[in-house]
């Protein structure tokens, strides 16, 4: 008898925050959107000019690690890749709104 | 912890590795050196073979403290050079009585490096140091497969 309590009590709260969530304006989840969009923009931009600097310190020969240069430039492509991807997944959920039969 | 995390300690060992490999040079260009330290009587002193002493990242106090605390073992977090310890061997006795550094009896104090050793430290370093790439390479070959997800 003791799983099932548990779990109704847990799934109350679930429901109550589910509606709670529905209470924010439009304006604030945009909000919301638009600084974790630019935070994630802003992390990605650090990388590339993370990788920009090392490389140019190796060509001046500053460096001494070779592979720190080439593991922080495979780290700022993969970051770059997976905001494409994030961005290719943004804009098609834009297109499918847009196509919505009004 | 982030996606980078093994990609990290992947470079961890690599710098480490590398470390090994230029003691191994070092030992190596010094195999006959009989003039490298000045001891406290004044006289020269042979090299003496370096080794390289790693350790694992996570040992700081703080890193037990949180595992003792939260009570999960940590995945770790790569490897460091603890120390450049250095080989306590005799140094090799070699009778040569034309040598500078000879002694009384014609005999020559030269390093203890035996260059066997080396060379197997060497080939340990270059396959260790290959090893970590791979892993890295495999790291960076699953984000990739990861983005492709629902492709």
């Amino acid at each position: 008898m003791e799983p099932l309590t548990k779990i109704s009590t847990l799934q109350t709260p679930n429901v109550l925050s589910a509606q709670n969530t529905l209470s924010v304006t439009p304006g604030e989840a945009q909000n919301k959107f638009s600084t974790s969009l630019k935070n994630a923009i802003e992390t990605l931009n650090s990388a590339q000019i993370e990788s920009d600097r090392k490389t140019e310190a190796l060509a001046k020969g500053e460096i001494t690690d070779l592979h720190d240069v080439m593991i922080t430039s495979q780290k700022a492509s993969i970051t770059l890749q997976t905001a494409i991807e994030v961005q290719r997944k943004v804009i098609d959920a834009y297109t499918e709104v847009m196509r919505m039969q009004v | 912890m982030s996606i980078f995390h093994s990609i990290n300690t992947s470079a961890s060992a690599l710098t480490a590795q590398r470390l090994r490999m230029d003691t191994v040079s070092s030992n190596l260009a010094n195999a006959e050196t009989t003039r490298a330290t000045i001891n406290e009587n004044g006289e020269y002193e042979p090299y003496r073979r370096k080794m390289v002493v790693f350790e694992s990242k996570d040992n700081s106090f703080n890193s037990f403290l949180q595992k003792a605390r939260v009570g999960s073992s940590s995945q770790g977090s790569g490897v460091r050079v603890k120390e450049i310890a250095e080989d306590d061997e005799p140094f090799k006795l070699v009778y040569n009585p034309n040598h500078p550094d000879a002694n009384e009896e014609g005999y020559v104090q030269l390093p203890n490096v035996d260059p066997l050793k080396e060379m197997v430290d060497l080939m340990s370093a270059t396959r260790s140091y290959e090893a970590n790439v791979t892993a890295l390479n495999a790291t960076k070959s699953m984000l990739l497969k990861a983005l492709e997800i629902g492709k």
